[in-house]
């Protein structure tokens, strides 16, 4: 997962003049997604309050953090590609410095993200923000 | 004449729009409607010519608007075919509704009662029966209907000597099917049993007669009958309406006030403390005279052939499991097994297409279905045969894009 490259796909994004296109690109981005295993899909890495099922595991490596994470809805693993292109291979205090949803929202998602609230992208959010305590 | 939806959608401007890039094709009605002119006409009339607070004081405005307000309770009454206006209590919704008759009711029951309820209910008519069984140590019990509405014989020792409420809902909202509600009614009858019918998925469609269903309550909301959000009907028998303890009190609901102690009011003002949502309540009554000026039978004759017309269209389609009965429905709620439901729901609303992806309130029907949720489409008067065909086309598309893998 070292090739996310978060400026071609926000470039891709940006480009999508239409919804058709934007869900036909989160559609294509969904497929470059690394699936997490029957093991990962767990209830304890379930992100609670998503529509569709959403889990999500954290790795520490050096002080960085690398995200796997993975749906069941396809539209969410786009989501997903590009919410791990921003925030994978960086230190869990500067995520935590950041404001995740404003870059987000640079992607060109808003009628994805406006629906926030009960698709679950702000809890994902937060999960990446928080302290692992098994890392701890 | 034949009903003629192409005109009847004239009546309501906001089916003019685009949606992203595509002509709207509305089909969520089963969560709310759209609002025809006469009763957006009716919000702008009371604001623009009579707007006061009703019941208090006396002036010019204030007695426009009391008697338009009781001429709605009037109206509403009529088209329910209640015996009296004052068996209309407003509320905000079904919802509230349902709570101010399990609050209301929480006096009377104790452990060992039972409320009874069936599998088809919307979280609305169960969680406040559960949370009453919390609070009172009275037991839930669940009628187990299955999908297609069916009533069984053997359903009868579910009404029994302990059940003191039973709450059913008249159509499913997730699926579209109607309940025997006849035959459960009379048997909750037969052990006295307060009963109480969740109508919001009915008013829109059929013709409602209270004295005929012979219920103590029937609730529903006025945004899935063409009217105004925010306003609501508890209907009550009297004796059922007068044993509710007011859950909120306040003004209005008051005759005369002491520190020490309050006398209440009549009905229907003693259950409505506060002031009332005035401009839903005319609304509303808006709502109820666009109903009663259509032909009702033809109009739902309508709506059910539509969805019928998807059913056949897509009832061959293997890809396809479809939930709701094949016909006497205005509603088809499916999944595509493989396809998360807002994947599909995503495609469409690219496409204009305006449906409901989603668990529908109903969690334990979901599970009894075997899902998590459905992709519902839910008909109107003013849908047309082309909308029905173009959710039937953007689906297969969606199923295209969405099923390579
Ligand atoms: C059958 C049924 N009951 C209750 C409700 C709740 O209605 P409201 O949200 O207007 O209170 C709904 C709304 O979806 C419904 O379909």
């Amino acid at each position: 997962m070292t090739d996310l490259n978060c400026d071609a796909i926000q470039a891709r994004l940006q480009a999508c003049t239409s919804k058709e296109a934007t869900f036909k690109e989160l559609v294509s981005l969904s497929k470059q997604l690394k699936r997490l295993t029957d093991a990962d899909k767990i209830e304890e890495n379930k992100v609670k309050g998503c529509e569709s099922a959403v889990w999500l595991v954290e790795h520490q490596n050096n002080g960085l953090c690398t995200f796997q994470a993975d749906s069941d809805a396809k539209l969410m693993r786009g989501v997903l590609m590009v919410i791990l292109s921003l925030v994978n291979g960086h230190s869990k205090a500067e995520l935590q410095q950041r404001d995740l949803i404003a870059e987000l929202s640079e992607f060109n998602l808003s009628s994805y993200l406006t629906s926030s609230r009960t698709n679950g992208v702000l809890g994902i959010l937060k999960q990446i923000q928080a302290n692992d305590p098994s890392n701890l | 004449m034949a009903f003629d939806a192409n005109r009847l959608r004239e009546q309501f401007p906001i089916l003019k729009l685009e949606a992203n890039d595509h002509p709207l094709v509305y089909l969520d009605n089963a969560a709310t409607t759209q609002k025809p002119q006469a009763v957006l006409d009716a919000l702008i009339a009371y604001y623009t010519t009579s707007n006061a607070n009703v019941h208090r004081g006396a002036h010019y405005l204030s007695d426009r608007a009391t008697t338009q307000f009781e001429q709605a309770r009037d109206r509403v009454a009529h088209f329910i075919n209640a015996e009296q206006a004052d068996h209309v209590i407003w509320t905000k919704g079904t919802t509230e509704s349902i709570n101010l008759v399990a609050y209301g009711l929480e006096w009377c029951l104790k452990p060992d009662d039972e409320i009874l309820i069936t599998s088809l209910e919307h979280h609305a008519n169960l969680v406040p029966w559960q949370q009453l069984a919390f609070r009172t140590g009275a037991r839930l019990r669940v009628l187990p209907l299955t999908s297609k509405g069916e009533w069984e014989p053997e359903y009868e020792r579910y009404f029994n000597e302990h059940t003191r409420i039973f709450a059913c809902t008249q159509i499913s909202n997730a699926i579209g099917v109607k309940t025997p509600i006849k035959e459960m009614l009379a048997a909750a009858k037969a052990v006295n049993a307060f009963t109480l019918v969740d109508g919001a998925q009915a008013v829109a469609h059929y013709p409602i007669d209270v004295q005929d269903l012979d219920c103590d309550f029937y609730v529903f909301s006025g945004h899935k009958m063409y009217g105004p959000t925010g306003i609501g009907v508890l209907y009550g028998k009297p004796h059922a309406l007068e044993v509710l303890t007011p859950v909120q009190t306040g003004g209005e609901m008051v005759r005369h006030v002491t520190y020490n102690s309050t006398e209440f009011n009549v009905l229907p003002y003693r259950l409505e403390a506060g002031t009332p949502h005035i401009e839903g309540v005319i609304g509303l009554a808006a709502a109820c005279d666009f109903l009663t000026s259509q032909d009702r039978e033809e109009m739902v004759q309508w709506e059910q052939r539509l969805a019928r017309y998807v059913y056949d269209e897509l009832k061959f389609n293997t890809a396809i499991e479809i939930y709701s009965p094949a016909s006497d429905t205005t509603v088809v709620s499916l999944s595509v097994p493989g396809i998360h439901t807002m994947d599909l729901n995503g495609y469409l609303d690219s496409q204009g297409v305006a449906v409901r992806a989603g668990s529908h309130c109903a969690h334990p029907l979901m599970a009894q279905l075997g899902v998590s949720s459905t992709l519902r489409a839910s008909f109107a008067c003013y849908n047309t045969l082309s909308e029905a065909r173009r959710f039937c086309d953007v689906l297969l598309e969606a199923i295209e894009i969405l099923g390579d893998d």
